[in-house]
């Protein structure tokens, strides 16, 4: 199967450590993901809140210029805006008629969105990937933290299973770390209420560290920028409020498999993490000291 | 003779109705078993629960339905759809009461997010794409909350997580064209 990778805007900013590390990734297993040309923003919550219409358009814009690609996406957020876009185009011939005159051509939008959680287990496999692993993850303990818009709503998403997917954690097993069972896999972190009102955030996330920490985790692992962002950039202040202590790194998961692939932590963007993820790391033999830089 | 089939949201008020044309979201459908309200992840801070939102909207309650903080309060987490056994899309219903309200004026006084999603708008419109650097510093500006989290640009800047330029997307044109054509909701 051939893809088209859609990065998305956090991707080129507060997630670079997520783009490049997706790269890295896809580069150790042979997997090619060019990058759509001139792709434009999904429009995200802002659109979505503010016209429908516009909503469904911009996503059909990028999609209608793929053409019959499979379109990769790592970014959540967008994932579920582009699978949104195709199930009301696809599913009202009215809607489509009125993004075709948006968008200046007809978009049927039957194009293939797969997230790169799908990409790795289903289309690639475990076995495969097995087979590449190099630096096992050894006694890491992590909880596999999916948020809510890869899994819901099922209708549009059909990814995995809405309220106990299981796609990272097999992943994070291919790569010899032991993904816990826990119950905050798809709750909510606050996700754009980071700038417009952080108290949201603060609360949110403070339940889905808590939750990581009492099932015994050494660190989490996610797959989208605003979760990351809100867990990582936020768990000081959250330690502060509300008198905790977590210490928790908050990794990609495509940092984690791609270290157990063989990268160095520079190739995954390591530096990048704000709660520092050395210390964990040392101890359980995956790193030397020569990964700080 | 053919039965006539009457769709609920006929029988509700006009507010249940226009949410539905504008959403697709059936509220009249909901039977008020408040499986939403239970896994909402902000029910327990906002004024009302997702529960008594769509009992305002069968009610026709508009006022009070488009000045409520909980429409701008919503994480769009779609936990609720996801467990409503009637299928009531809540999400896309608040998508419907947002964009009301913020066009008729009456959002709930402290909300930020129709500014910051004015702004995001306007920089998908201009480069294409979002640059973070240019929404915060803009959204800060207009919201004058210039010192709230004043550590965490020069923290980002430091991980490399703000690129000091922002993006420029071509096609702006046609872009323009995209938002008008959008605005005049894509008819002939």
């Amino acid at each position: 199967m051939s893809y088209v990778f859609f990065p998305g805007c956090s991707l080129d900013g507060t997630a670079k450590d997520f783009h490049r590390s997706t790269l890295a990734v896809a580069s150790r297993l042979g997997l090619e993901l060019p990058e759509l040309k001139d792709w434009i923003c999904c429009g995200s919550t802002a659109a979505h809140s503010t016209d429908p219409l516009l909503a469904d358009a911009l996503p059909a814009h990028n999609l209608f210029a793929v053409g019959g690609q499979t379109v990769a996406v790592a970014c959540a957020a967008c994932y579920s805006r582009l699978k949104m876009a195709n199930h009301h185009i696809a599913g009202d011939a009215a809607v489509r008629a009125k993004v075709a005159r948006v968008v200046g051509g007809d978009y049927d939008g039957l194009t293939p969105v797969r997230h790169l959680l799908e990409i790795l287990c289903q289309d690639i496999g475990r076995a495969r990937i097995a087979k590449a692993v190099s630096r096992p993850l050894k006694g890491l303990k992590v909880a596999c933290y999916y948020g809510c818009l890869l899994s819901r709503p099922p209708e549009v998403t059909n990814f995995d299973d809405a309220e106990n997917p299981t796609l990272m954690d097999q992943l994070m097993a291919t790569a010899g770390a032991t993904p816990v069972d826990w119950p905050h896999k798809t709750e909510c972190c606050g996700a754009s209420f980071s700038i417009t009102d952080a108290s949201i955030v603060l609360k949110l996330s403070d339940q889905i560290l808590g939750m990581a920490q009492a099932a015994g985790v050494d660190c989490i692992a996610t797959a989208c920028p605003l979760c990351q962002l809100n867990l990582d950039m936020r768990q000081k202040d959250i330690e502060k409020r509300y008198e905790r202590k977590y210490n928790l790194p908050v990794f990609y998961f495509t940092q984690l498999l791609g270290l157990a692939l063989g990268c160095t932590p520079q190739e995954v963007s390591l530096e990048s993490l704000v709660v520092e993820p050395y210390d964990l790391l040392e101890s359980k033999g995956i790193c030397g000291a020569e990964a700080r830089r | 003779m053919t039965a006539a089939i009457v769709e609920l949201e006929e029988v509700g008020g006009r507010l249940a109705l226009e949410v539905k044309e504008r959403s697709g979201a059936a509220p009249m459908s909901c039977y008020q078993c408040a499986k939403c309200s239970s896994g909402c992840p902000v029910a327990g801070r906002a004024d009302l629960k997702p529960h008594e939102l769509v009992r305002l909207v069968q009610m026709n309650q508009r006022k009070a339905a488009l000045r409520s903080r909980f429409i701008w309060e919503c994480t769009s987490c779609q936990t609720c759809v996801t467990r409503c056994p009637q299928k009531v899309d809540i999400p896309a219903m608040n998508d419907a009461l947002r964009a009301m309200s913020a066009s008729e004026g009456v959002a709930a006084s402290g909300t930020a997010v129709p500014v910051f999603n004015d702004i995001f708008l306007k920089s998908v419109r201009k480069r294409g794409r979002v640059y973070e650097m240019g929404l915060m510093a803009a959204f800060k500006l207009r919201t004058l909350r210039l010192f709230e989290d004043a550590t965490k640009a020069p923290m980002m800047l430091a991980k490399g997580k703000l690129p000091l330029s922002g993006p420029q997307v071509a096609g702006r044109s046609e872009r323009e064209r995209m938002f008008r054509e959008a605005a005049e909701g894509g008819g002939e």
